[in-house]
């Protein structure tokens, strides 16, 4: 990390041609990565990332430099360059950085970066090994525990000096069953923002036997039927749905541009009344958590829709600016590569009043979907798209047949008024969002919910 | 950084710590791009990002370390971490590190120039003023770029190769927010800067097809022709690329396994994969192990004439690499991608292809195809937006429905093809191309 005085020769230089304000983000992060596949250790890689992005701010315009090189003359010359594309003014300023310490709400045992390499092959081999015997049609599984360590450092004008160290733990398993030359695939991958203690909640046995499951499943399983159906919609990573259909378009970057469906309806029901969705960042140990965001700001539990008012947006600094409303602690970024922008970080449709096997008894037909895929979404006109990764056909409200290739695709202001029915055991599950800013972890969740009418991409 | 003195410091730690073979993979990368958001510079952006990747040979197995820090103390630090990683890993390194290629031939193409500060921003401004010049239904949220793009790699190793390459990208985009009848759309346009690449074409692409999805309609479900464009088909084709990876066919994760010389498509078709293709800006001459790159048809005539090899997977199949190992980024452990990875043309114009369709759907956008397709299996279920056919004709504007099936049932099902292929802008060192590409009874989920 690097030197107080350092810091603020920085920033003074940025700020020097006209900029309101400046910022510097200081990274040092070490990424571990062990690959089991076929039952062997494949590959063991190890990373360290470290750069530094500076960034200066006039009005809404913004300037941002990132290097790798971070000598003294290295992170000048990047200060100067970014001062040079803010302006020509010459405008001197003296910047006084005082040190702030921010408390850590997610503690780590087990430090990823420094146990033992033998511990990590043999939780991940656990795993591998149990969804290897749980068929003798798993035909292939590939394991990859990923472990980030993560050192941040913020400083910026306003005299904000602070730093965080932040830790992340996740294991996948990928699952491949193979029978009369078809391949299906089944995947689990739990993480928290944890060390290894992680697997004391998620037993390696088991993130085996779940991906290995609904492979088999999936190869026993006809094709989805096409058209509009009720779905249902299990709890965990169903919540992709609130993710894709509202989340992005509830982001400053695309609200502050004017660029979302969800542009000025603040105070407006946007969703069915049994709808509450919450944006939490200070979760302890959650996966999309972390104790201050990229720009230095705490993050904080947003209530974004409550019984189907539009409470509130995640808003990043440049967002605060552009939308005149306060930071939402959601200035998020994958690297110092890129400049902060406003992203989710654990986000999830709240429990609601209906009972789960209520849910699935109201369908006459329609679709379970029991585990979900990643999706996609335009936040302009809320159209958006997600994979059904293991679904089933739901009849005079009984799950039956398993079904496979299904997609769900709707708007956003639609689908939100047509979530009628919301059940009771919220849990959530890990993704990584690629947008503006790149990769970030977040948490997606909901209870079991039923859309009322929704496309299923079938055949 | 003084690049020889790393390389100096990396020889001086594996001499010390019993290394023998090792690969230095160094990549740098320099990047600007000015944006614009309602007409005016909303924002400007450089970067400078270098890594290094170490490969060594230990005890007959592989061990990786990467850095970013590019301190000479660094270097012994990282051969330890990589002899570390050696250790605890179990398969058996069956290629070590390569000696060379007999010969090189490097592309016959200009050096790459970087944009400059001031030649962006003005790039940036005429696009902007363009999109807005282009029609009254162009809304605020309307943006701009132009950026430049660099990038250096030297791979030396051991065995005294010692290579070097360097390219980039000059590209202008366009992202048009319009408003018309009540009604919102927005599209983008990207474009590589050309000789002749005018702003106002960008502008023009984007804008006139945002206000084509305005009053769009639910197309029925059920079974029917389908086009998809060229722009939509490389992006299909490159989601499945990995299937035609022999890493994925030896792991069990590709259908094509053990397909070679069989004909897995229609008759038509023929991939080629060409590290030098004529008119791409991006050309490469040697792969991530150091191998000599060059041009391969992978299916010919819907015979699949290869699958794609670095050394480890050629070794193991008794073939010879076809030089096409690949690094993701600086850090990735190698695999393997195509170069320009193209669907050939046939020979239809666009309007005998509608012709030939008949009554159909035209499919001009696909998305979210991270998640809706799986190349394991082949299986995709997209969201897609675009045109109906009818009388052999483009017509109405629809969306929100899935065009589904499975990749190499798709690849069967290609009945006619056009004769341009459409490359996109290159992401890496990869490029993808087709020609429209019309295929009989596909899945359409809508109303």
């Amino acid at each position: 990390m690097l030197e107080k005085r350092l810091l603020e020769e920085i920033l003074g230089i940025a700020v020097s041609t006209g900029a309101d304000f400046a910022e510097v983000y200081c990274e040092l992060t070490r990424n571990g990565r062990v690959v089991l596949m076929g039952g062997k250790i494949e590959t063991i890689a190890d990373n360290t990332v470290s750069g530094v992005g500076i960034r200066a701010f006039l009005g809404t315009r913004t300037v941002y430099g990132s290097t790798s090189d971070i000598t003294r003359e290295g992170l000048i010359k990047c200060a100067r360059s970014v001062a040079e594309a803010m302006g020509d003014k010459h405008a001197p300023q003296n910047v006084v950085l005082t040190e702030r310490v921010f408390p850590n709400i997610h503690p780590v045992k087990v430090v990823p970066s420094t146990a033992e390499m033998k511990t990590k092959i043999s939780l991940l081999r656990e795993a591998c090994t149990a969804a290897s015997e749980y068929d003798e049609r798993i035909a292939q599984v590939v394991g990859n525990l990923l472990t980030v360590d993560h050192t941040i450092q913020i400083a910026n004008t306003e005299g904000l000096l602070t730093s965080d160290r932040h830790m992340r733990t996740r294991m996948a398993v990928n699952a491949i069953a193979s029978a009369g030359g078809e391949n299906q695939s089944g995947s689990a991958s739990p993480g928290r923002g944890m060390g290894l203690e992680v697997f004391e909640l998620f037993p390696p046995k088991e993130i085996g036997i779940s991906a290995a499951k609904q492979a088999i499943t999936n190869l026993t399983a006809d094709y989805c039927p096409a058209g509009q159906m009720t779905v249902a919609i299990e709890n965990g990573f169903g919540g992709v749905i609130f993710h894709e259909a509202c989340g992005h378009s509830l982001e400053a970057t695309s609200v502050g541009t004017g660029r979302s469906q969800m542009c000025g309806k603040l105070g407006q029901k946007i969703a069915n009344e049994k709808v509450t969705a919450i944006d939490d960042g200070t979760i302890p140990n959650a996966w999309g958590s972390v104790n201050i965001d990229d720009e230095g700001h705490p993050t904080q539990k947003n209530i974004l829709i409550e019984n189907g008012i539009l409470k509130n947006y995640m808003i990043d600094r440049l967002g605060s600016r552009r939308m005149g409303m306060p930071m939402t602690g959601n200035g998020r970024r994958e690297s110092y590569l890129y400049e902060p922008t406003s992203r989710m970080t654990n986000t999830y449709i709240a429990n609601g009043p209906d009972k789960n096997e209520d849910i699935i008894s109201s369908i006459e037909y329609g679709l379970y979907a029991k585990s979900m895929g990643g999706g996609s979404v335009n936040p302009l006109t809320g159209a958006f798209n997600f994979a059904v990764n293991e679904g089933y056909i739901v009849r005079n409200g009984k799950i039956c047949e398993a079904v496979r290739g299904a997609s769900l695709v709707g708007t956003g202001s639609q689908i939100l008024q047509d979530i009628d029915m919301v059940g009771q055991n919220l849990d959530t599950a890990q993704g990584m969002c690629g947008s503006a800013s790149g990769s970030v972890p977040t948490d997606v969740g909901q209870p079991l919910i039923r859309v009322s009418k929704i496309t299923v991409g079938g055949r | 950084m003084d690049f020889n003195a790393l390389k100096a410091a990396i020889q001086n730690a594996a001499k010390k710590l019993g290394v023998t073979e090792y690969e230095i993979y160094y990549m740098s990368s320099s990047d600007i791009s000015v944006d614009t958001l309602n007409n005016e510079i909303s924002n400007f952006s450089s970067g400078l990002a270098g890594g290094l990747c170490l490969r060594l040979v230990m005890d007959g197995k592989m061990g990786y370390a990467s850095t970013e820090l590019m301190e000479e103390a660094e270097m012994e630090n990282l051969v330890e971490r990589a002899i570390e990683n050696a250790k605890y890993t179990e398969k058996e390194d069956t290629v070590g590190i390569f000696a060379g290629s007999a010969s090189y031939e490097k592309p016959n193409v200009p050096d790459f120039v970087p944009k400059d500060a001031a030649t962006l921003k003005e790039l940036a401004l005429a696009t902007s003023a363009a999109v807005y010049a282009e029609s009254d239904a162009v809304q605020n949220g309307t943006s701009s770029a132009a950026m430049s793009s660099g990038c250096v790699i030297r791979l030396c190793n051991s065995h005294g190769l010692d290579l070097e390459t360097s390219f980039g990208v000059n590209a202008v985009m366009a992202a048009a927010v319009v408003a018309k009848d009540g009604e919102v759309e927005n599209n983008y346009s990207v474009k590589e800067m050309k000789d002749g690449l005018r702003p106002e074409d960008v502008a023009k692409e984007a804008v006139s097809e945002a206000l084509a999805k305005i009053g769009a309609s639910h197309v029925e479900s059920g079974k029917m022709n389908v086009i998809i464009d060229g722009k939509q088909m490389r992006a299909i084709l490159s989601v499945f690329s990995s299937a035609f990876s022999a890493k994925s066919a030896q792991m069990g994760m590709s259908l094509l396994a053990g397909k070679e010389n069989t004909e897995i498509a229609s008759s038509i078709v023929t991939i080629s994969d060409d590290p030098k293709r004529e008119g791409l800006s991006i050309q490469s001459y040697f792969d991530a192990e150091g191998v000599a790159a060059y041009r391969k048809n992978v299916v010919e005539n819907g015979v699949l004439k290869t699958l794609l090899h670095n050394r480890e997977t050629a070794k193991r199949a008794g073939v010879e690499t076809t030089g096409n190992a690949s690094k993701g980024g600086y850090s990735s452990p190698v695999d393997i991608s195509p170069y320009a990875f193209c669907i050939e043309a046939g020979a239809y114009t666009e309007d005998e292809l509608f012709a030939l369709a008949g009554n159909g759907v035209y499919i001009t956008e696909v998305k979210g195809l991270h998640a809706g397709a799986n190349a394991v299996t082949g299986d995709f279920s997209i969201e897609s937006a675009g045109f109906v056919i009818k009388d052999g004709k483009k017509a109405n504007a629809v969306k929100s429905f899935t065009i589904a099936g499975n990749f190499f049932e798709l690849l069967r099902s290609i009945t006619a093809l056009s004769n341009e292929v459409k490359f996109g802008v290159p992401g890496g060192k990869t490029t993808f191309g087709s020609p429209n590409v019309l295929i009989k009874d596909m899945s359409v989920a809508g109303k």
